[in-house]
């Protein structure tokens, strides 16, 4: 059990280390946030005027710029590590390789948490949404989409943060990986919204559940192998 | 030698296969001519999925045992890989054009699965050419090649939930040739385009595997007589005890 | 012998002589893009000895100090530090080794304090808020302990980076060019470090050019050379030629 402790130590020592990096002039969750706003925004310029049209839509809008504004996150946590060498010295401690991977991934769910649920209350603003009757389902959705995109986020920002070419890597190495939650995401706020009509919410939730698990075992496996050289 | 026998046997099976396909089996009750594509689009698809599962494995085999020859398999399984998938989405747009009139239907979610699966093969293939050392390469390619795995059946799975959730009861699904209730004459049809297509899938493999190692070897060789060469050369100052 | 009041911790090491040699290395190479680093180096250095290692640019002393240190694999040959194979018990490994390279691998937005705190964190410190406290003055930076790492000059940082592995309770220091950069005051704290290490009975093996400074301090010197050995002299260190096909090597000899 004391190993387990330890293990979790070291990962909140790595979140409290990224949350104490990122409040300190990187900036980098308010440019996260702006950048939410404006796709959004233009989201309503490429779709709209009609408010109808945009009001059926928002349900895949709040999730496409979430999993987009959440690209450029997760990429940003692990932009961190390439202060000289710093990512090198981490893989020096003698500390679990998934407590690494739990580290980061623990603060890139604060991260897409906020955002989600910025962007949540944005796109009721924006797309005239009721999101306030359906408030509960809409956090839990919130909290594992933020969850699996943090998972699967981490483990390619890893993978890509030392190659050249990694503007373009981690999208099209995430993106793919990401439809299930995007589809399940989206049909789950879509089935929320309208008051779940078919009960077809609890099966989308649990598939989401089921990906955010999966995915963090995946990536728990696997992290420690991108930090050998 | 035995590969050669095993592509000859695999060009005969594929082209009676094909034959059998062609003109042996009755065409569809409702969709007609267009329903014979369906034999190898559904054989090219179980083969991706194949595929993508050998690379996964191989990749483990590697990180497991170091060994570069795991790293040629898996590399291989990738390159067939795409080769299958493309087909099958090529055949699906083909069934489509005449059933739907349209090439891309969007509530034919194996289309998109199969869609996925292409982005998830050709973004490892493009990954593993941004690094040049062979061992770092195989590596990296092997995490991403096993997470992208793990992310297939979800991705199966959950757009067989999509599509069960907006049944709309059609004449026109291409899952027709699965249904159990079908003839077994389809079925039969079937089962010979898939084993016909799994040893053109074994003879392709084999063969790019072939290739991929001798590339290893040759490159292991050269490293050895580097290596070799340096000791044999010595440090330039004499080596005192 | 000159006075210390550095604290290195404490790992109960025991009597130099009943402990497995520091590093024991057996045809040891390392290639980067088909071309050979490290070509096949097989040395011996026993417990709590302090080596230096040295030779020309471009002879293999950083690649071998990265493999020792576990930052990367070897390609061929094998190793085994304090009894542990390098491969197969790579975390045990790390547990007892202690590394600086050129990158000090800080982080420029965290003070010279959250560094250390984190560094701390990761190692399992006990007592780890004085023990960075007494880590920074250790190292002259206890003024500056505030201060965030990206206002360092290159001089701080290094000594921030030292500052961090005493942290540690390393059986094995090495280090990689650590006069380099360094005022006055800051080699006055790195030959310091080395008296403390050879107090607790650590091993230090270090790449350097200051061999003058160096010398009443080291147990014995390495000298590579084109990724070979070109000599080794001095006591509780040893080597053998690398092995060559039909040619097995023989093990290193230690000259005590």
């Amino acid at each position: 059990m004391s190993a387990v402790r330890a293990e979790a130590r070291t990962a909140l020592a790595i979140a409290r280390k990224d949350a104490l990096a990122e409040l300190r002039g990187r900036h980098a969750a308010v440019t996260t946030l702006f950048f939410s706003a404006v796709v959004l925004l233009l989201f309503g310029f490429a779709l709209g005027p009609d408010s109808a049209r945009l009001a059926a839509a928002a349900p895949g809008l709040l999730w496409l710029a979430v999993v987009f504004s959440g690209i450029l996150a997760v990429n940003r946590l692990h932009l961190l590590e390439t202060d000289d060498g710093a990512l090198e010295q981490l893989a020096l401690y003698p500390v679990a390789r998934r407590a690494i991977y739990a580290g980061k991934a623990l603060g890139g769910f604060a991260v897409m948490l906020v955002l989600g649920l910025v962007v949540l209350g944005a796109v009721g603003v924006l797309f005239a949404v009721d999101i306030a009757s359906a408030w509960l389902p809409l956090l839990i959705t919130v909290v594992l989409g933020a969850a699996g995109i943090a998972a699967v986020g981490t483990f390619y920002a890893g993978v890509t943060v030392r190659l050249r070419a990694r503007e373009v890597m981690l999208p099209l190495l995430m993106l793919p990986v990401l439809a299930p939650l995007l589809l399940a995401a989206v049909k789950a706020t879509a089935a929320a919204l309208a008051g779940d009509p078919f009960g077809e919410l609890g099966a989308w939730l649990q598939l989401l559940a089921a990906f955010d698990v999966i995915m963090l075992v995946a990536g728990a496996a696997t992290y420690g192998y991108l930090l050998e050289d | 030698m035995k590969t050669r026998i095993l592509g000859f046997v695999a060009l005969g099976t594929v082209v009676a296969a094909t034959a059998v396909a062609l003109f042996v089996v009755a065409p569809d009750l409702n969709q007609g001519d267009a329903q014979r594509i369906m034999y190898p689009h559904v054989a090219s698809a179980w083969l991706a999925y194949l595929s993508f599962g050998v690379t996964a494995i191989s990749g483990i085999g590697w990180l497991w045992k170091r060994d570069l020859r795991f790293d040629a398999v898996a590399v291989a399984g990738a390159e067939i890989g795409v080769m299958f998938t493309a087909f099958a989405i090529w055949g699906g747009m083909m069934w489509g054009r005449p059933i739907w009139g349209v090439y891309w239907q969007w509530e034919d979610p194996r289309l998109t699965t199969t869609a996925l699966l292409l982005a998830l093969y050709v973004g490892y293939l493009l990954f593993r050419r941004l690094t040049d050392d062979p061992e770092r390469r195989a590596t990296r390619a092997a995490i991403v090649g096993i997470v992208a795995a793990v992310d297939i059946p979800i991705v199966h799975f959950s757009v067989e939930w999509w599509r069960g959730l907006h049944q709309t009861a059609t004449i026109a699904s291409p899952d027709r040739v699965l249904d159990p209730a079908a003839p077994p004459v389809f079925v039969g049809t079937l089962l010979g385009m898939l084993g016909a297509f799994t040893i053109a899938w074994l003879y392709l493999m084999i063969r790019r595997y072939q290739l991929a190692r001798a590339e290893v070897a040759r490159e292991e060789a050269v490293r050895i007589e580097r290596l070799m060469a340096a000791r044999a050369a010595g440090p330039s100052a004499e080596v005192a005890r | 012998m000159p006075q210390t009041t550095i604290y290195v911790s404490p790992r109960s090491l025991g009597a130099p002589d009943r402990r497995p040699p520091s590093v024991r290395t057996t045809d040891l190479a390392r290639l980067f893009a088909g071309s050979p680093a490290l070509a096949g180096v097989s040395i011996q250095v026993e417990a709590a000895r302090t080596i230096a290692l040295l030779g020309p640019n471009g002879a293999g002393k950083t690649t071998l100090l990265r493999l020792l240190s576990t930052v990367i694999r070897p390609s061929y040959g094998s190793a085994v530090v304090d009894g542990l194979d390098l491969t197969r018990n790579t975390d045990l490994v790390r547990e007892r080794v202690a590394y600086l390279s050129h990158d000090t691998g800080l982080y420029d937005d965290l003070t010279a304090r959250e560094n250390l705190a984190f560094a701390a964190a990761m190692y399992g410190t006990p007592d780890g808020t004085a023990r960075v406290d007494r880590a920074l003055r250790d190292v002259g930076l206890d003024d500056r302990a505030a201060d965030r790492v990206r206002d360092f000059s290159a001089g701080m940082r290094k000594r921030l980076a030292l500052g961090r592995i005493l942290l540690g309770s390393p059986s094995l220091v090495l280090l990689d060019e650590p006069y380099a950069a360094l005022d006055t005051e800051g080699m006055a704290i790195v030959d310091e470090l080395l008296v403390a290490w050879r107090e607790a009975g650590v091993s230090v093996l270090l790449a350097s050019h200051a061999t003058d400074r160096l010398a009443p301090l080291l147990d014995g010197r390495i000298v590579l050379e084109r990724g070979l050995v070109a000599a080794v002299s001095g006591e509780g260190v040893g080597s053998a030629p690398p092995s060559l096909p039909g040619v097995p090597a023989p093990a290193a000899e230690v000259a005590r």
